[in-house]
């Protein structure tokens, strides 16, 4: 599964489209001066290990609803692990007051409307969403 | 220098774009675990169940609220009711934390000892595979004391740990040897280590307290009584999961300075596989306690003390949804030694359902 998605995303920096599948970008708002994030960088902040950005600001992650199909292909080639997994590892986190998963924030465009109007907020969409008001720090 | 530049916009456009991030939510969070037993006999006893079914020892409801009062301050309460406890409600955690740094946390009122690695997280059946933690390591009868912690957490590249020190106290009733009695133990006090990378993980922890129990001030032998003697226990653990396969091996020991209570150590071993939405796992437990030498040792014999015990754990996760999770489990538990006599063995099915919500 992963080495599809890998020559999938080869193929489509090859053709320079994203039309043939779905590529997913990590978001940023155009506002924030950081530039890109590596993988780890990016797991970090969402499973509440990192708290900011490489310049020092605050990073706050947004989910997408539960049913999105991003958030799953999110889930399994940045943060490695499954629904299930990231439930018990949150409820671990949620039941010791230690720490709360990243808010749902319903869609491509409402995660992208959050991202472009707050510099503290990292979130991630389909690739053919990404428009001027967001800045791509990761793509897979 | 150049950094700051963008300070004055993100703190603006957060207050008005963003007000479903702001502090002020009050948080709700629950879990509720509901499971019935059967043994094939009595011989052994096993988690509280008989050969009669059991839908009670199971069951656990928390409720868990957290509000975070202001950028640096943060209140957490759980209640948690027990049908093993006749569902009488206690509160697990109750505490204000001060965030000194992002990695710096203070925490001060009721709190989980953080004996084993799964103590933090203890009653939600969720966030494992097993029905309940394996009895021959998770032995002790008390979960919470009332004190102070202090966690620093530190990451450099892909290794995450933290250190935790804490001090407190402990008061309350507890069961030994069937025996409900006042407890105070007092200079409760430990520290855990964590270290995380890749896949691997591990855990280190040391605690210590000073035991007394005023009712066993009219025990003849002095050296059976709880009067201040200092108990000690020392755990390490190692985990491993690479998200298909998983495994947890941990080790504890016990010492006392009480001859009332005997030292033993304790250890696990565990392996699971997903499968998708399935979860088959392993467990391998054993208990062994130790007399003590010379005459107290003989004492501790002829007054029926000294448990020896083995489980064998099958089991089965299905989370079959979201939230859920179904469980199936066979375990085989033999009691080599019971009250300083031989004992027997038994088969305990159990099947438990645990949501968090």
């Amino acid at each position: 599964m992963k080495s599809f998605k890998h020559s999938c995303s080869a193929l489509i920096i090859a053709l320079a489209s994203s039309a043939a599948c779905a590529d997913i970008s990590v978001i940023i708002s155009a506002n924030n001066p950081n530039s890109s994030l590596d993988q780890t960088a990016v797991s970090k902040i969402f499973l509440g290990k990192a708290k900011r950005f490489p310049d020092g600001s605050q990073a706050v992650p947004v989910d997408q609803d539960e049913e999105s199909a991003t958030r799953e292909a999110f889930n399994t080639n940045v943060l490695g692990k499954s629904d299930s997994q990231l439930k018990s590892y949150w409820s671990r986190l949620i039941f010791t007051g230690k720490g709360t998963p990243p808010k749902q924030s319903g869609d491509d465009a409402s995660v992208k409307e959050l991202v472009a109007k707050n510099p503290n907020i990292i979130g991630y969409i389909d690739s053919s969403a990404v428009d001027a008001s967001v800045k791509v720090v990761h793509t897979f | 220098m150049k950094r700051k530049t963008h300070w004055g916009y993100p703190l603006l456009a957060s207050i008005i774009a963003a007000p479903a991030m702001a502090s002020g939510d009050l948080q709700i969070n629950g879990f509720l675990s509901v499971g019935a037993t059967m043994a094939d006999s009595n011989d052994a006893s096993i988690a509280g169940a008989d050969n009669q079914g059991g839908f009670k020892n199971d069951n656990v409801l928390g409720l868990q609220l957290q509000k975070q009062v202001n950028d640096s301050t943060t209140v957490t309460g759980q209640l948690v009711s027990r049908g093993s406890d006749d569902y009488k409600t206690e509160a697990a955690w109750a505490f204000v934390t001060y965030a000194a740094t992002d990695d710096l946390d203070l925490r001060m009122g009721r709190l989980r000892i953080p004996f084993f690695y799964y103590s933090d997280f203890l009653e939600v059946g969720y966030a494992y595979n097993w029905v309940r933690p394996p009895e021959e390591v998770y032995r002790i009868g008390f979960s919470s004391i009332d004190g102070i912690d202090v966690t620093q957490r530190f990451s450099s590249g892909n290794f995450d740990g933290s250190v935790q020190f804490y001090y407190g106290r402990f008061q309350g009733d507890l069961t030994i040897n069937g025996t409900t009695l006042a407890a105070d133990f007092r200079n409760f006090t430990g520290l855990t280590l964590t270290g995380e990378t890749g896949n691997f993980g591990s855990r280190l922890s040391y605690h210590q307290a000073e035991l007394i129990i005023p009712a066993s001030a009219v025990d003849p032998v002095e050296d059976f009584r709880y009067s201040g003697q200092t108990s000690t226990f020392l755990e390490a653990a190692l985990t491993y999961d690479d998200g298909d396969n998983s495994a947890i091996a941990e080790w504890t020991q016990l010492e006392h300075g009480t001859s009332a209570l005997l030292d033993d150590s304790a250890w696990l071993i565990s392996a699971a596989r997903r499968l998708d939405e399935v979860t088959i796992h392993a467990t391998y437990s054993t208990q062994v306690d130790k007399y003590d030498s010379g005459i107290n040792g003989d004492m501790q014999k002829a007054r029926g003390l000294g448990t020896e015990e083995t489980s064998i754990t099958l089991g089965m996760r299905w989370d079959y949804d979201s939230s859920t999770a179904l469980k199936f489990e066979v375990q085989h538990n033999d009691e080599e030694m019971v009250q300083g006599a031989d004992g027997d063995s038994a088969m305990l099915y159990s099947v438990a359902v645990d949501v968090i919500f």
